[in-house]
């Protein structure tokens, strides 16, 4: 015999004389708590409050989240004890919508998972379906790529540059960046045809030529983005506040980093010099210069500082594609439909947040019959949870936009 | 009846509703003027305060709305130039009368309270703060005779009604049923009341200096050269209370009580309507009363940097000018405006002529009120006093905003610890100075 007691929620049939179910007082329209009792050992554990902690719901609608993560948090005064991230708010189900697109239609699938760097989400699932193909990418179209995903990555640090102030309650930097961000979404437009989802990659190649906009608009760009870039920081840099709240904040040491799988700016700014450009080298990384910069801090304005020495190499890298541009077909010669031979591929890249991957089984029919895509926003929210208890809400936020997850991608 | 009013425009409407209330509100005041006109009178003009403080309390109402306004324009169009954007450019001339039309819309939003809030305490929070605000504006000497009370303890009484805008505060914050607001209530009452400290205790050794808590006195005594303002004597003071004050302000760096990226917008984040337009207001007027402050204790509040007024004397009787003033009324402005119409039309051959009139009649009119204005500038020291009263006020103000486009904001264990370990030590080391020199200049 059931029935509903007036402390759970009323759509929900439990027995009343379930021991998890008595809780003291009624819970309010408000409460955090779920209407279930808990499952599993933590969530029991996370949702009983200790003497002078309370839960406090932060997201989907708030404002330093970076997109629609809700993160439950449970506080002792001001201070996070525990959270518990609740994801899915941005759920559109990619994966799946890609095993029922041929491969080329795949590509407008991946792109955007991240909005801000969509070059490089497309770029892994091109190379895995070109190993599926065995197709030689022409030189010329491998290094537009090399050059188009290289701006993506600076305009990805541009924007971090400023959400990260923004979460620490500059006004200015964020739109500052903004400049940056602006001029080269106006030269990747001219390349590609859009402005925030690229879809410019294509199995074989590319899908344009470098044309003369955008040649012109990089090379204007190009002739004074160092000093511009470097006019920008100084807003952040020198400026004591900003350095004083970022240094020594949310330490995120290398074994902790190795043990939650951490890739990019965020494990180099813990003293590790992983980069896949150099560790597994695609595309034509071998014949470029450029350095890894690393950081041995781990603590948020190493990341911080780690992404603006990125934006650095990037350029160089750029003036290294340039430079070297060889002449040639910008595609390889494929058929319309695909079919690639039944197998599986694994291809990684290194991209503004770390490793960018794709890992697809084909059965041998023009659409693949697995697509696995990692994405490193996803991964680097787990490590909020090592990051995050200790600190203040503040802070909190600090942590969190210093690791830049991207909402788009966590949710797929 | 009340079929014919709704036909009408909107503009009727309110015409018809407050026409026939004048008329009826006239009436009543004739009537009781009649009646009893001569003993009000009598009373009114032995308790001659009572006047004062009815005209000033309504003078300082009226002012606070427009001043908010004022500021709250400086602050949009000026952090957007320091953002490289354009601001406000829609309404009235760079998109000044903006505010208006802001405030305008706060007043025809629906004013709701969240389920579960304490509805009076929720309802009185914005009127505590506005209120806190506006008494404290009333003690802020403008210009010579120009303000609203002259109390000898006028320093001790704005502290004291500054610091009541923290109770509507947290207020605001327990009554929201909202646990940022909360968040944000006990954040503010943490902040006042550490800053109050260092707030109070850094003007302690002007008070020393000055002898009097009389702000109108402490004017006064900084009369003369720019050197004999304050600050020169007291720069640690200065630098003490202006931190300080930033953050009774609520200002960045210290605005942690309405922290958007971290606790959405704090104690106000369930309020709307007018209710949150109170809260609005009431900051920005305090940072025009902190602006006042600063320049009225260091700054040699309504005095010019120099010795003013200048032996210059303007003695125009237009009576003697007899028939000479029709005529001069009569030609000159039509002759100005012609003279400055000329070189518009002659220079810019596409200018039709009428346009050109346009131009010298605002460049007229414009001339007009600056030659009115230095007249009364010169003419009139309370004129002059409120030139440079305002003038070093909104640069403080601006300073204000300009720390906001600039600064992200602090820890609270941050703010915590730079008010108790560093304002709190430096102030009562300021004081200890102060005495000591004191004690020896006397000897």
């Amino acid at each position: 015999m059931t029935t509903a007691t007036p402390h759970v929620h009323p759509r929900q049939e439990v027995p009343s004389d379930d021991p998890r179910v008595q809780l003291d007082e009624a819970v309010g329209v408000f409460e955090p708590i779920p209407p279930y009792p808990p499952r599993t050992e933590r969530e029991s554990e996370f949702y009983t409050l200790g003497d002078g902690e309370m839960y406090i719901n932060m997201g989907p609608q708030h404002p330093s989240t970076h997109g629609v993560l809700r993160i439950v948090l449970k506080l002792d005064g001001e201070q996070v004890v525990d959270l518990d991230p609740v994801l899915g708010y941005l759920h559109r189900g990619v994966e799946k919508l890609c095993e029922n697109a041929d491969y080329h239609h795949t590509i407008a699938y991946l792109d955007p998972l991240e909005y801000i760097s969509s070059l490089f989400c497309e770029w892994p699932g091109v190379l895995a379906f070109e190993k599926l193909l065995d197709v030689e990418v022409p030189r010329r179209a491998e290094y537009i790529r090399v050059l188009s995903t290289e701006l993506n990555r600076i305009l990805s640090h541009s924007l971090f540059m400023g959400w990260m102030a923004l979460d620490l309650g500059g006004l200015t930097p964020i739109l500052w960046s903004f400049i940056e961000r602006d001029e080269i979404a106006e030269m990747l437009a001219a390349l590609t045809g859009q402005r925030l989802l690229f879809n410019y990659l294509r199995i074989g190649g590319v899908n344009g030529d470098l044309n003369h906009e955008f040649l012109s608009r990089l090379g204007d760009w190009m002739s004074r983005a160092t000093h511009q870039i470097e006019n920008n920081l100084g807003l952040l840099n020198q400026n004591e506040i900003f350095v004083r709240r970022m240094r020594g904040l949310g330490v995120l040491d290398k074994e902790t980093a190795f043990r939650m799988a951490v890739t990019g700016p965020n494990l180099r700014a813990s003293g590790v010099p992983l980069d896949f450009r150099r560790a597994h080298p695609y595309s034509v990384f071998t014949e470029l210069e450029f350095d890894i910069p690393t950081r041995d801090e781990g603590d948020c304005l190493a990341r911080y500082l780690v992404r603006i020495d990125e934006i650095k190499q990037s350029l160089r890298i750029i003036d290294q594609c340039l430079h070297n541009m060889p002449d040639g077909p910008i595609m390889a010669k494929l058929p319309r439909l695909l079919r690639p031979r039944p197998g599986r591929a694994y291809a990684a890249v290194e991209g503004p947040r770390g490793q960018y991957a794709a890992y697809v089984v084909s059965d041998g029919t023009d659409q693949p019959f697995r697509m696995r895509i990692h994405d490193p926003s996803f991964v680097h929210l787990q490590s909020v949870g090592v990051l995050m208890p200790g600190h203040l809400i503040a802070d909190a936020m600090a942590v969190m936009a210093s690791l830049d997850p991207i909402m788009g991608g966590v949710d797929k | 009846m009340a079929r014919s009013f709704s036909r009408l425009t909107l503009a009727g409407k309110i015409l018809f509703t407050i026409f026939p209330i004048l008329l009826v509100l006239t009436g009543g005041l004739i009537v009781v003027i009649v009646v009893a006109g001569k003993p009000i009178v009598d009373f009114l003009a032995t308790n001659i305060w009572l006047v004062r403080f009815v005209v000033a309390a309504t003078a300082v109402l009226l002012m606070s709305v427009p001043s908010a306004f004022l500021i709250i324009y400086m602050e949009m169009k000026v952090i957007a130039l320091m953002n490289l954007r354009i601001g406000p450019d829609r309404v009235g001339p760079f998109g000044s009368l903006l505010s208006v039309v802001h405030g305008l819309k706060v007043l025809m939003k629906e004013d709701f309270s969240p389920t579960g809030a304490d509805r009076l305490v929720f309802t009185l929070a914005p009127i505590a703060v506005f209120m806190a605000t506006i008494m404290s504006l009333l003690v802020l000497p403008f210009a010579p005779g120009l303000f609203g009370v002259d109390m000898n303890i006028g320093l001790l009484y704005l502290f004291a009604v500054s610091g009541l805008s923290v109770v509507g505060l947290l207020m605001a914050g327990w009554s929201s049923f909202n646990k940022y607001s909360l968040l944000g209530g006990l954040r503010s009452a943490a902040q006042v009341v550490s800053y109050e400290i260092p707030l109070t205790l850094s003007v302690v050794g002007l008070l020393l200096l000055a002898g009097t808590m009389s702000l109108n006195t402490i004017s006064t005594n900084q009369a003369g050269w720019f050197t004999n303002w304050y600050v020169f004597q007291q720069p640690l003071g200065a630098l003490i209370f202006f931190i300080a004050a930033t953050a009774e302000a609520n200002r960045t760096p210290f605005d942690l009580t309405e922290a958007d990226s971290e606790i959405v917008a704090g104690f106000a984040t369930e309020y709307s309507g007018m209710r949150f337009g109170f809260f609005f207001f009431a900051e920005y007027v305090n940072v025009f009363v902190v602006s006042g402050l600063i320049v009225t204790l260091f700054f040699g509040g309504w005095n010019a940097p120099f010795p003013w007024p200048w032996p210059i004397a303007l003695n125009i009787d237009p009576g003697s000018m007899g028939l000479g003033l029709l005529f001069a009324l009569l030609i000159v402005p039509p002759l100005l405006i012609l003279a400055l119409a000329a070189p518009f039309y002659v220079g810019r051959s596409t200018l039709p002529w009428w346009q050109a009139l346009i131009i010298g009649f605002v460049l007229f009119n414009l001339l007009v009120v600056v030659a009115i204005g230095g007249w009364a500038f010169i003419s009139w020291d309370w004129v002059a006093g409120l030139f440079w009263f305002l003038g070093k006020s909104y640069l403080f103000v601006f300073t204000f905003v300009w720390m906001r486009g600039t600064l992200p904001r602090v820890r609270i264990d941050q703010l915590m610890g730079f008010a108790w370990k560093w304002l709190l030590p430096a102030s009562l080391l300021n004081l200890f100075v102060t005495a000591a020199a004191l004690v020896v200049v006397h000897r």
